[in-house]
């Protein structure tokens, strides 16, 4: 059976990698494991978080490229550097950054088997696929690339900064299973998204033909939706401390709303052996305020201009082919700004892991206690995945949760996701009397260079939490 | 019980230490003043197809040896010609079917119409079944360069020579250019 586990995790290993953050998930004495799953089991009555300080969480990567290999210090050529990593990144390769603050969180238990947890967080999320193919053609040019196509669907990005209010009940169905769902209702600061866009730029040789070549732009349908940003836009003069300050004077209450779940479960096996599973923000934005989309659509081919050797009189001007070409090129290519409302999904978050429990710890000689006993030791095994425009992102987390005592409790966790296949993650999470804190830092290897690592996550937090047994 | 002391202790200091000291290192971020843009860029220029009715005139049908036309390549003017073109490979391709030479002189013009530079050659006298090519490359770079960013207008400049009114032939031609910049 060990055997089988062991084959079936590597396998798993193998074929998935992705982006998670799993260090905080089914941490069930942090009330953060239920922003992670609001099905998790939980081993405390109340809590109350620090206003602004219950978490931080920040994390940022890079799939193709490190600032090493642009900027290394090795006297080698900057340029050639650069058209190295050009080479070699792909239109899959993506850079992500993403910003959560919990400005309010608050909880407590509710009757015997509920545990109502609400609050306020404060989101920013960025992800953008590498444009290689525009940025091949602005860096390269098309010399090199006849006959081949640049592809606009390489521009693909989302971007948004957003508040977050939630409503969670996590509710205890029996000794073995609990479930818990999360309300959100999302307000919307800032937005701007580019996907699904089309099109192509190719240069193709015409032998037979008129001239040496065909431009062509086929198919263009390019898209920019934006909320948020057209009054920023608008105001003249306006400086990016100033419009950092509107951001945050719109912070609480944005001028977009969305609405999303969590859900989630946990389901003891055994004694020793759990499973569980949760989705996370499987909810949409309704962008209907201060809304601006740019689209760039048409296509266009030309061989270059065609004199026609008119008759002219000596003062007679010729004809003008460039402003006739330049007309026929505005007619081909538009471009148009529009205040339509649109939607967007967000970023769907989904976790999936089993958890195995060894060393019972020893409670407290007191009839009143009806507590089972926990295990010190916890071996998981997380599979996390995020929903992105090309398809979802996944990574995978082994760790070993070791509860040291009553109030120190640390998780190493090694992970495997696109970012990187020696991801080493650190925990840490204690209690003085009700004070808790915690820090949590992943792929640890690479904050010893930041310059080599592709990704780094950081969440740290502190709050009161009660245990009233 | 050591080595729970051991973890207690050491791990988080190393974990924090770690964080804490994390940096940059072997990078030198001063290199981005150092990075340009060196795209090239194969384009189509003029292109044209004549036959005996471009050198008779579309009244009296009389023969006029020399015709031309002038072409204003506005791109010529934008920012980054002006800024960034390096170097620039233009190609010229003729294609005779004329029993009869033809001079061909392609001339770039200031706004003011003051030649910057020409390109000028003959074309040897082709036949129905052969054409006659010629395919030449001009290049401008280093201080020569300035002779294609100050101008703006091309003008296709031929004349046949021998011919009369009853010449029968095609002329082809073809161009494009290579323009090489950095930003």
């Amino acid at each position: 059976m060990q055997r089988i586990l062991l084959v079936l995790i590597f396998f798993v290993t193998i074929i998935c990698n992705g982006q998670n953050r799993p260090l905080l998930y089914n941490v069930d004495d942090l009330p953060q494991s239920l922003l992670q799953n609001p099905g998790a089991r939980i081993d405390f009555t109340r809590h109350v978080g620090i206003p602004f300080f219950s978490q931080i969480h920040l994390s940022a990567g890079s799939t193709g490229v490190t600032a090493y290999d642009i900027f290394a210090d090795d006297g080698s050529d900057v340029n050639q550097r650069v058209r190295n990593v050009m080479r070699d990144i792909t239109a899959g390769d993506y850079f992500s950054v993403n910003e959560q603050l919990e400005i309010l969180s608050v909880g407590w238990k509710m009757g015997d088997r509920g545990y109502f947890s609400t609050g306020i967080y404060q989101e920013l999320d960025v992800f953008a696929y590498f444009p290689k193919d525009p940025a091949v053609l602005a860096f390269e040019g098309n010399a090199n690339y006849i006959g081949q196509d640049f592809d606009f669907s390489d521009a693909n990005f989302t971007g948004e900064v957003l508040t977050v209010y939630h409503a969670g009940f996590n509710f205890k169905v029996d000794a073995k299973l609990s479930v818990g769902g999360r309300l959100k209702l999302y307000s919307g600061i800032f937005n701007v998204e580019s996907t699904d866009n089309e099109g192509v730029f190719r240069t193709i040789e015409t032998p037979g033909g008129p001239n040496f070549y065909r431009h062509e732009v086929s198919g263009l349908n390019v898209t920019v939706n934006t909320s948020g940003y057209a009054s920023l836009k608008n105001e003249e003069g306006m400086t990016v401390d100033q419009a950092a300050a509107e951001l945050m004077s719109r912070s609480l209450f944005g001028q977009n709303g969305g609405v999303g779940v969590d859900l989630g479960f946990n389901y003891r096996v055994t004694n020793q052996f759990s499973v569980n599973a949760s989705v996370q923000d499987l909810g949409l934005m309704f962008h209907q305020k201060d809304v601006e989309n740019y689209n760039y659509f048409g296509s266009f081919q030309t061989n270059g201009l065609e004199p026609l050797f008119p008759e002219l009189d000596n003062n007679e001007a010729t004809i003008p082919y460039w402003d006739i070409f330049e007309d026929r090129v505005d007619l081909s290519l538009q471009d148009e700004t529009t205040n339509n409302a649109y939607t967007t999904w967000r970023p769907l978050k989904y976790n999936a892991s089993f958890e195995f429990g060894t060393g019972k710890s020893i409670l407290p000689c007191d009839y009143l206690i009806s507590k089972k006993p926990r295990f010190m030791n916890l071996f998981g095994m997380l599979i996390s995945g995020v929903n992105r425009p090309k398809g979802p992102t996944y990574g995978v987390t082994a760790y070993w949760d070791r509860k040291v005592n009553d109030h120190l409790r640390f998780r190493l966790a090694y992970a495997v996701d696109e970012f990187s296949i020696t991801k080493l993650g650190f925990m840490m999470s204690s209690r003085f009397k009700n004070f808790n804190i915690y820090l949590a830092a992943n792929d640890i290897i690479g904050y010893t260079n930041l310059a080599k690592a592709n990704s780094a996550s950081l969440q740290l937090g502190m709050q009161f939490i009660f245990k009233d047994l | 019980m050591s080595h729970l002391r051991i973890i207690k202790l050491v791990l988080p200091v190393i974990i924090s230490g770690l964080l804490l000291t994390s940096c940059f290192k072997d990078v030198d971020f001063g290199q981005s003043e150092d990075i340009s843009l060196e795209p090239d860029l194969e384009v189509d220029l003029l292109f044209y197809q004549l036959n005996e009715t471009d050198f008779l005139d579309s009244e009296t049908n009389a023969f006029t040896p020399v015709i031309r036309d002038t072409v204003r390549l506005e791109f010529l003017d934008d920012d980054y010609i002006q800024d960034g073109l390096m170097y620039a490979a233009l190609r010229f391709k003729h294609e005779n079917k004329f029993p009869y030479e033809i001079n061909s002189n392609i001339k770039f013009l200031r706004e003011n119409g003051r030649g910057e530079f020409n390109v000028a050659y003959t074309i040897p006298p082709g036949s129905e079944f052969s054409s006659a090519v010629v395919d030449t490359t001009h290049i401008l770079e280093g201080n020569n360069i300035v002779n294609l960013r100050r101008s703006i207008q091309m003008v296709v400049e031929l004349e046949i020579v021998g011919a009369n009114q009853s010449l029968q032939g095609e002329l082809e031609f073809m161009s494009k250019g290579l323009f090489r910049f950095e930003f």
